[in-house]
Formats: C-alpha cells, sequence, structure tokens
C-alpha cells in the first residue's frame, strides 16, 4: 500500500475540490437568470402571451421525441426581426405581395406580376384571383368599402388559410387514432386521421376538408388534405383555390422545442404546378400551462365597428 | 445618375419611412391620411374590445364648443393585447388626450398613433422584444 504522503494526497484534495466545490457553490449561489427549459419560463396563467425569440435565450432544449407533435404551439414569431411572422398580412410567407420593408413594388401599376416570387397561375387562376378583392394591405389591397374578403363577414377562413393567415397558437394532440389540431383563429379544429383510411374520392365538400396524416420518419408527419370547398380564399391576397385543391403539410419536429411546417398548394385548376406557401416555417412550443387567447370573429361586432366608423360609405377614391 | 441607381434610393427612403412609422399605422392605410397628426382631448363615451379592431369612442369639444364625436381605431384584440393593452385601460368618463392618424374622408375617425394619455399618466405599449 502506498504511504500516504503529502505528494499524494494533495493533489487527489485538489481534484476532490475542483469537483465538489463548484457543485455545493451551484447549490447556495442565487438562481440562474436565465431558464434552462422552456417550461421554466414564467407566461401569464391567463390568456397568455407568446413568447419572444428573447425569452428561449439560455434554453437547452432536448432532443425531438419520437413521433410526437403534441404540445402547444406559437406560429406568430417576433415581428421585430427574428422568426418570419404567422400573421401573413401581404399574403402567404413565401409568396407576400409586398417587397420587404412593407413596401408596395416600383415599375408601374401594382399586381400580382411585381412581387417577389409570383405564383404560377393558369388562366382560371388569374380571372377568379382578379375576382377577389382584398383589404388591408398589399398590392391588391382596396378601401374596406369596396372588398369582399369573406372572412370580413366572419365566414370561416378554412383550410389552408388558417396556416396561411393570422397562424398564431396552436395545439396538437395525439391520440390513438387521430391527430387534433386546434388553432386558435376562430377557435376551431382539425381532425386528422391516422387509423390508415384512405382519403375519400369524391367527397361533400367542407370548410377545413379531409385529411389523413402518417409518420414518414420519427420526427416528420405528413398530412394530405382534400375535400376543401371552394368559398375560401387561401390568404390574405385572395389566391384562389378550387374544390380539386390538394394540401400536403409536413410537420417536422426539430428538437423537444422547434417544429418546421412546410406546406404544399397542388391545384391544377389553378396554377400550372405545386407550390409551397410555407417552407420549414417554424413553430415555437409554449411552456406547459399557456392559455390560448381566443381569436374570434362575431359577426355583431363587425357590424357595430363598421356602423361606428362609417364604413357603410366609402371613404377614398 | 443611372435609373437603376435612382430607384435604388427611392427604395431605400421608402423602406426607411416605412419601418420608422408607427405599428398602428400600418392597418387599413388607404383610407387613412399618413401624412397628417391630430390631436383629440375629450372623455371616454366607450371603449370596444372586440374584433376586427379594438376602437375608442372620445367626445371632444372643437373651437365653437360644439361636440365631436370621434373613433380611434387600433388593431385585432390579439395584436392590442400583445402591446400590452386591457379590455380595462379606458372607462367611460376617462379624460384621454390621443394623437391619431386622421381619416382621409374627413369623418371623425383616426388611427391611434404612439401617444396616449389617459386621466394624465401617458399609456406606454409594450416594446417589441429586438
Amino acid at each position: 500500500m502506498p504511504k500516504l504522503s503529502i505528494w499524494t494526497t494533495l493533489p487527489i484534495a485538489v481534484i476532490l475540490a475542483c469537483v465538489v466545490l463548484p457543485t455545493l457553490g451551484a447549490q447556495t449561489a442565487p438562481p440562474r437568470t436565465s431558464a434552462k427549459s422552456v417550461d421554466d419560463i414564467k407566461i401569464d396563467k391567463w390568456n397568455s402571451l407568446p413568447l419572444h425569440g428573447s425569452d428561449y435565450r439560455g434554453v437547452t432544449s432536448g432532443p425531438a421525441p419520437k413521433r410526437d407533435l403534441s404540445g402547444i404551439w406559437d406560429a406568430t414569431g417576433d415581428r421585430v426581426g427574428g422568426a418570419p411572422g404567422g400573421i401573413q398580412i401581404n399574403g402567404v410567407n413565401e409568396h407576400r405581395s409586398v417587397l420587404p420593408g412593407n413596401s408596395a413594388p416600383t415599375g408601374g401599376e401594382p399586381n400580382e406580376r411585381n412581387i417577389p416570387n409570383p405564383l404560377p397561375y393558369t388562366p382560371l387562376g388569374e380571372a377568379t384571383l382578379e375576382t377577389h378583392k382584398p383589404t388591408g394591405q398589399g398590392v391588391r389591397a382596396v378601401p374596406s368599402a369596396l372588398g369582399n374578403d369573406p372572412v370580413n363577414i366572419c365566414d370561416p377562413p378554412g383550410f389552408p388559410r388558417m396556416e396561411f393567415s393570422e397562424f398564431r397558437n396552436l395545439e396538437i394532440e395525439q391520440l390513438s387514432d387521430h391527430v387534433l389540431i386546434l388553432n386558435q383563429n376562430y377557435r376551431t379544429w382539425r381532425t386528422v386521421w391516422t387509423d390508415g383510411r384512405e382519403l375519400p374520392t369524391d367527397p361533400e365538400p367542407r370548410w377545413y376538408g379531409y385529411s389523413v396524416g402518417k409518420w414518414v420518419d420519427d420526427c416528420t408527419f405528413v398530412v394530405q388534405t382534400v375535400g376543401l370547398n371552394d368559398n375560401t380564399w387561401l390568404d390574405n391576397q385572395g389566391r384562389p383555390h378550387s374544390s380539386d385543391l390538394r394540401v400536403e403539410e409536413r410537420f417536422h419536429r426539430v428538437d423537444y422545442d422547434h417544429m418546421e411546417l412546410t406546406v404544399t398548394i397542388n391545384d391544377p385548376k389553378m396554377y400550372t404546378q405545386p407550390w409551397q406557401g410555407l417552407k420549414t416555417f417554424p413553430l415555437r412550443r409554449q411552456p406547459r400551462g399557456f392559455d390560448i387567447r381566443e381569436i374570434y370573429c362575431s359577426p355583431s361586432d363587425f357590424a357595430e365597428y363598421r356602423e361606428d366608423v362609417g364604413e357603410s360609405a366609402p371613404s377614398d377614391k | 445618375m443611372r435609373r437603376s441607381k435612382l430607384v435604388l434610393i427611392f427604395l431605400l427612403a421608402v423602406g426607411f419611412l416605412t419601418v420608422s412609422r408607427p405599428v398602428s399605422a400600418h392597418h387599413g392605410a388607404a383610407s387613412f391620411d399618413n401624412s397628417r397628426t391630430v390631436t383629440v382631448e375629450g372623455t371616454v363615451t366607450e371603449f370596444l374590445w372586440t374584433n376586427p379592431r379594438v376602437h375608442l369612442k372620445v367626445d371632444a369639444k372643437d373651437e365653437n364648443g360644439n361636440i365631436q364625436h370621434w373613433v380611434f381605431e387600433a388593431q385585432s384584440v390579439v395584436n392590442q393585447a400583445n402591446a400590452g393593452w386591457t379590455n380595462t385601460m379606458f372607462k367611460p368618463g376617462d379624460h384621454v388626450l390621443v394623437d391619431a392618424t386622421p381619416a382621409k374622408s374627413g369623418r371623425l375617425v383616426g388611427l391611434f398613433r404612439s401617444r396616449i394619455v389617459i386621466n394624465g399618466r401617458e399609456f406606454k405599449r409594450l416594446e417589441e422584444a429586438p
């Protein structure tokens, strides 16, 4: 047995001190200001505000759970820099109808062709687009009194406008044979069947269509939707779709707190080729206990607003 | 100067002017005169915390002492909540001073700008995190 001398005990003591003392220090030091987990971030109990990008500083996200999208997610993003926003007042993200910086494009008459990433319309697509008069912003916007956006009379935005406009909070719950996607806007839900059933052929059209989904790998869930009625617009700029529209969503869980959504539009009647409205669009997990604020379109509230601001008469030419 | 340079300078100028505008000014811009600001002082008669636009009704006196019925618009409930507004921040009878972008039509309707003073206290909106 080696003799215990200062030359053996001292290095051992130093090593032990380096290991033990920091942990002791951590127990008695003041609590860290940066949260380790998203669930440590303080939020209001009711009508919770979605987190900003800066709230995630210091957060370590665990790996993506296998085949699990469940949670409360936010698509709002940060309006000042940071992640692209889900509100999309200028039209769907990949095909916004204004230049970056919110200005109308230059170069003559503002129209769909003078925007970055114009869409591949068929002649019917262009003709249908012309009949849609959006209000608010974007190159196609008209004064409120002249618009005909169906959501302005509280018609359902339907799908995929639900993700192409006012895309904010959503809750995803997985059950044994279907996935529920609950949307904040209009307080509505979608059912995605995972029991292996085929999509219906020639179904009765619905506002939110018919959806089936499956996992293509442990982190990617792909949803197909058909049977969408043609009463809805695709986005705030009035992009059209027919009832032949097929939508594919790819939900890719990147890690425990982050998901990316890609949405592909396939409607040969209106567009000469498929296109993506959202491409790896970021969704951020919100802390447990996040209470989703209600966003609702009340016809009586809308009518009262229009009367209050005198919108029955056109306000400018 | 080459045309492309002129276009670039124009775009930069427009971009700068746009970015420096308060958020509330961009909504439904077509009906409002963004080159002007009106300041109205008066008494709250009603505060509507509703969609599509949160809006405030204020009675103010003009130079002749006549009551003017103003309506000031913000954005949707969720947008206002994100900016730190609450459904109880204005009450009937409150004395307010509001800067607003007026409607082009001359109607007594305006978009809220940054300055809102409620019973003598300036209201500070939540700043967006960088």
